[in-house]
């Protein structure tokens, strides 16, 4: 699984975004092995929690977050993003985590309000 | 002379004022925009506009243009359309393969960015996601959360089966006022 390369962020600070998401991950799933039960609760935790960590930074954006897990039975993935939009000040990040289980690929997306 | 500028910003509101009577939504919207920015070049702080490439972090003024929301809005049904028709052709008869993949996945997604534009929304900005995956028994959750604005904004997904591989699409689109 490669990451594909990220366009410009202008005032989309993607490194911040990118520290913000690892700990979501981290606090949802840490320390977890990969359960079809949990799953859907997993998905939807970290992309609620990403979801208030992104707006309470206060800044003038919509946000898109995407998480995808999979089981780790060693398929392969991939995933692309391809957006139309303004990139002086929209931007997005990817954070692709893994644990001995499970995969987990997390991407935010962020539009300006202008 | 702000007498002259009132005088000017209300030959705009009169000229305005006549459009609506003329040509269809699609077309009355750019006109609309096209007018205001043409009779907006005659004001000096216009200037900024027109060096806009050089200076992208200056803040631009820009006129109102009154509009309140998209005169026209995605079409979910040609969208879910265009997504299982790009999908269909490209994955169809294909078998997993690692660096295939990698490259198709770039391909559809801009494919499908491409007719996405061709539908000539104004206003809208999209975002594609696409994930093609290989089907090997394993379980797979993908979910999204979005932090926007309900009225005007959507998004529209397909995915796609075959016997060794497994494709998502993902279109959000997202106005832009």
């Amino acid at each position: 699984m490669e990451e594909y390369p990220n366009g410009n962020e202008g005032s989309f600070n993607s490194e911040e975004a990118d520290g913000v998401v690892k700990e979501c991950i981290e606090a949802v799933v840490g320390g977890d092995d990969y359960s079809a039960n949990q799953v859907n609760k997993w998905t939807a935790s970290i992309v609620e929690r990403c979801l208030t960590q992104l707006v309470k930074q206060g800044k003038p954006y919509k946000y898109i977050v995407t998480c995808a897990v999979m089981q780790k039975t060693g398929a392969g993935l991939h995933t692309a993003n391809s957006c139309y939009w303004d990139t002086a000040v929209d931007g997005s990040c990817t954070v692709r985590w893994e644990n001995r289980t499970m995969y987990c690929v997390v991407s935010v997306f962020a539009v300006a309000i202008p | 002379m702000s007498d002259l500028l009132k005088d000017k910003s209300q030959r705009r509101e009169k000229r305005a004022g006549k459009l609506p009577s003329e040509g269809n939504h699609g077309v009355r919207g750019k006109e609309t925009t096209g007018k205001t920015k043409d009779s907006i070049s005659t004001v000096s702080y216009m200037d900024e506009l027109a060096h806009h490439d050089d200076n992208p972090r200056m803040a631009v003024t820009t006129e109102n243009t009154y509009q309140m929301g998209p005169y026209k809005r995605i079409p979910i049904p040609a969208v879910t359309d265009i997504l299982k028709d790009v999908l269909t052709s490209y994955l169809q008869e294909e078998e997993y393969e690692g660096e295939w993949s990698q490259k198709m996945t770039k391909t559809i997604s801009e494919v499908i960015r491409a007719r996405v534009k061709d539908l000539m929304i104004p206003r809208y900005k999209i975002v594609v996601l696409v994930h093609i995956g290989q089907l090997t028994g394993q379980s797979m959750q993908i979910s999204s959360r979005c932090l926007w604005d309900a009225a005007n904004d959507t998004f529209a997904s397909y995915s796609f089966k075959n016997s060794s591989l497994f494709g998502v699409a993902t279109v959000y689109a997202v106005y832009f006022e």
